[in-house]
């Protein structure tokens, strides 16, 4: 990375739902600058309020949810003060688009593709439907779809699910957004066509000079693509870090459970590694570090203090009081230490991590 | 898809058949024969032999059974006619006798003991009866009439008498058999025709389809040229005119030919027509309010509009419908409007308003509830949360995404609700007294009007399916993931 300026800068965030007369806090505090041009991956077991946190950048969130605290600094202005539907058009889909995880019902099955993605175009770039056609179809071979001037007219349904996200994202970037927030995009999909998206995304992000926000709970994904990474547990990031500061160099008990838990890393004869128990009730107020009941590290200030957040490096940083100077000396599992072997054995063996 | 519609219509008719069938053998064997002429006012009145005899030809009319008076026997089977007719001759025992063989039942009339025979028909017997006399196809053959041997035998294309061309027929029943005007569809034809059998006891010998179809209230005249080419006011709708074996001085002053026998103008349309024109009028009305309404409300769900429309539909819902319908009568009297449909007849716009209003607030609410509802389900779909994430605004994702979902399954219903108003709004039509379809199925089953039962059957079951298959189809125009096909048929 040439230059680090900073295209999205969350301060300080806060994010409430309310639940049938409760009212959860879902994400907690959080603050991270996503750096122009890196590919951020934000990891986390279901809950931890990864999809949430992207939402409140597109104004997203679900009727009950509210941004009770914090700002959003993308391009000069805080996206927090903008209230309204038409002031958040402004933003969605033409600076900031999303792709969602079920390429199947994403689209709209009534509705022909050339339309659902001239659509866009036409609305936001203002062009004629000729013009638009014209894109969209330029935008369908660029994203690999055969024939498209024959298939513009063509249905969903008449589309597998890898070409059908092929297409959401061919609609995601018809209007040339900034920033591209990938939420979980390959999950629906199998494996084979996973490694295509992920490299038509990865590709795609060069040529349309975007950013790219990877939501995911899939380490492989991550270790494939990601510049930086992000993990969240329980509505904060507890680490966040280089894509090899946290493979290599994970300092919170919680990045060592995922990474553990990888499958694609278990030696056979092993029995795979779960992080035992469940997320804490985001209902109540957490106290101390909220993944401390579910570590096998955790000190009697974990249970009182949230931990701060301590610097590793420039890059790297994490919120656990392991890194505290008081702190006993603690190492990572077994299965942590030898991740980078086992990964290049996996890598020498298969091809790149991934694909 | 031709081949799937093509075998979707083949099964429609062999269930139509079935179903038609099933009513046949029920109307024939469950309803007790002697309950027919229960309310035939005039067979109450008769004694004796008349009786019987009058009777026996109800029956044969309404195709239970076939009558053989002793004369028609004689005229079938005797040598000697003459002879035949006489009691106890050879000639009239063996007659007899050879009907008895046949399987006839041979009573005697209580007065000169005169023999008559009667057969009556098995179920099957009947239903076969039923189809085969059912097409009723008009040919230049049609008319075999010994008075008449030079009959010519064609088709020709005519001018009728407002010099429009027609197709007309010489040696058919009807001599125009395709003409255009007098009213929707202004094309009509008279080559294929539907026989039921006739209506009896109320307006007994007139043919079902026409008790249907024929215009009400009293004839009117209208200025008109007959083919003697005298100019007349005349109720004669020379479009209706059938062949007339016998022609009188007054026929013979108009018509050239034997093609007088002609139906007449009324002032008021037919029992399907009325209640058609009831049942489409509210139909349009309640949609074109209601299905607004709807979206309107699965857009303001929990607001206030949402509110006040699911109060309208729980009490509309709630409320008996004749309650509605007294109700709106009562407050329709307050602006003037008659509380009567007769009172000022079917010339005064006034008769219409308060029926087509209530028939359009009672279709209402359900419409309503449904369009709310598939809306409401389409917008929890990840397509819509997609369309917000590509930065549609909350109009356009209901104008052009939600709805066009949320529209089909309402449009699968509108060819049947279209269809089947001509089946009429019984409570309705009740209430105001208008002369429409909605108290002829009821009608017919307490007077035991049984052809008028099955005729009605087989429109309303007709159409019903029919209904259903143009829905079908319909569908498949909104929505393309639809194809009717049948199993691996790539058409």
């Amino acid at each position: 990375m040439a230059e680090n300026n900073v295209i999205l800068s969350v301060k300080d965030l806060e994010v409430k739902f309310k639940v049938r007369d409760r009212v959860l806090t879902a994400i907690r505090n959080i603050s991270l600058d996503f750096i122009e041009h890196q590919v951020v991956a934000i990891v986390g077991e279901s809950g931890s309020g990864k999809s949430v946190f992207t939402k409140t950048f597109t104004g997203m969130l679900d009727m009950n949810g509210e941004v009770t605290h914090g700002e959003i600094w993308f391009e000069g202005r805080n996206l927090m003060d903008i209230k309204t539907d038409k002031g958040w058009e402004e933003i969605r889909g033409r600076k900031i688009a999303t792709v969602f995880q079920d390429p199947m019902t994403s689209l709209n099955p009534v509705r022909t593709i050339g339309y659902q993605i001239s659509e866009v175009i036409m609305k936001h770039q203002k062009k004629s439907s000729e013009e638009a056609k014209k894109e969209a179809i330029e935008l369908m071979g660029r994203v690999g779809i055969q024939n498209p001037e024959q298939r513009y007219d063509e249905y969903p349904f008449m589309f597998s699910g890898g070409m059908r996200q092929r297409i959401v994202i061919a609609i995601a970037l018809a209007c040339h957004p900034k920033i591209l927030i990938c939420d979980e995009p390959t999950t629906a999909l199998d494996v084979t066509i996973q490694a295509q998206i992920i490299r038509l995304i990865k590709d795609l992000a060069k040529e349309y000079d975007f950013t790219t926000i990877y939501i995911t709970h899939d380490l492989g994904v991550v270790a494939n693509v990601a510049d930086a990474v992000a993990v969240m547990y329980a509505g904060q990031i507890i680490e966040y870090g280089s894509v090899e500061d946290v493979f290599y160099d994970s300092r919170h008990p919680y990045t060592w459970g995922l990474l553990s838990s990888l499958p694609q890393l278990g030696m056979k004869g092993e029995k795979l590694f779960a992080i035992r128990g469940t997320p804490p009730s985001l209902f109540e107020e957490i106290k101390g570090d909220a993944f401390a009941p579910r570590s096998e590290y955790s000190m009697k200030i974990d249970f009182e203090k949230e931990p701060p957040i301590f610097r590793i490096s420039d890059t790297h940083w994490a919120k656990t009081w392991l890194l505290d100077p008081r702190a006993p000396k603690v190492e990572p599992p077994e299965a942590i230490r030898s991740l980078h072997q086992r990964m290049i054995g996996l890598t020498s063996k298969g091809g790149v991590y991934g694909e | 898809m031709k081949k799937y519609i093509l075998s979707r219509i083949l099964r429609s008719i062999v269930s139509l058949f079935v179903l038609e069938s099933v009513v046949i053998a029920m109307i024939f064997t469950l309803i007790p024969k002697t309950k027919i002429l229960d309310n035939d006012q005039g067979y109450k009145k008769m004694t004796g032999d008349t009786k019987t005899v009058y009777r026996l030809k109800t029956y044969e009319k309404l195709g239970y059974l076939e009558y053989e008076g002793l004369t028609d026997m004689c005229a079938a089977r005797a040598e000697d006619y003459a002879s035949c007719l006489v009691n106890d001759t050879d000639e009239n025992l063996r007659v007899v006798e050879s009907f008895k063989n046949d399987g006839y039942v041979i009573e005697y009339l209580k007065k000169g003991k005169k023999a008559y025979a009667y057969h009556e028909y098995s179920v099957p017997e009947l239903i076969l009866h039923f189809w085969q006399k059912l097409i009723n196809v008009d040919t230049p053959n049609s008319i075999q009439d010994e008075n008449n041997p030079d009959l010519e035998r064609k088709y020709y294309i005519g001018k009728d008498y407002n010099n429009v061309p027609a197709l007309m027929c010489s040696g058919c029943t009807y001599k125009y058999q395709i003409y255009f005007g007098e009213g929707f569809p202004w094309i009509h034809q008279n080559m294929i025709r539907l026989d039921f059998g006739v209506s009896y006891p109320t307006k007994s010998g007139v043919s079902t389809m026409e008790v249907i179809n024929e215009n009400q209230g009293s004839q009117i005249s209208v200025m008109q040229k007959f083919p003697t080419g005298i100019e007349q006011e005349s109720p004669i709708r020379q479009h209706t005119c059938r062949y007339k074996p016998e022609l009188d001085h007054l026929d013979q002053n108009k018509f050239t030919d034997h093609y007088a026998d002609c139906r007449t103008f009324f002032n008021a349309p037919s029992m399907v027509n009325t209640s058609y024109l009831f049942g489409i009028v509210s139909l349009i009305i309640a949609y074109v309010i209601a299905l607004p309404a709807g979206i309107a409300m699965a857009r303001n769900k929990g607001k206030l509009g949402d509110k006040i429309g699911v109060v309208f539909i729980n009490v509309v819902i709630a409320m008996p419908s004749l309650a509605l319908i007294y109700f709106v009568r009562q407050i329709g009297t307050k602006f003037g409007l008659p509380d009567k449909f007769p009172l000022l007849g079917f010339t005064n716009i006034k008769s219409y308003i308060v029926p087509m209003v209530i028939l359009a607030i009672l279709s209402m609410p359900s419409l309503m509830t449904w369009v709310r509802r598939y809306m409401l389900d389409q917008s929890n779909a990840d397509y819509v949360k997609f369309a917000r994430a590509k930065g549609l605004s909350q109009r356009e994702i209901f104008s052009r995404h939600i709805l066009k979902n949320a529209i089909i399954p309402i449009v699968n219903g509108i060819p049947a609700s279209v269809i089947l108003c001509i089946s009429g709004a019984l409570i309705t039509e009740s209430a105001f007294a208008i002369p429409g379809m909605g108290k002829m199925l009821p009608d017919a089953i307490n007077k035991m009007n049984n052809n008028m039962v099955l005729t009605l059957t087989f429109i309303f079951s007709a159409l019903a399916i029919f209904a259903v298959l143009l829905g079908d189809i319909l569908m498949t125009v909104v929505d393309p993931r639809i194809q009717l096909n049948s199993k691996g048929d790539d058409n």
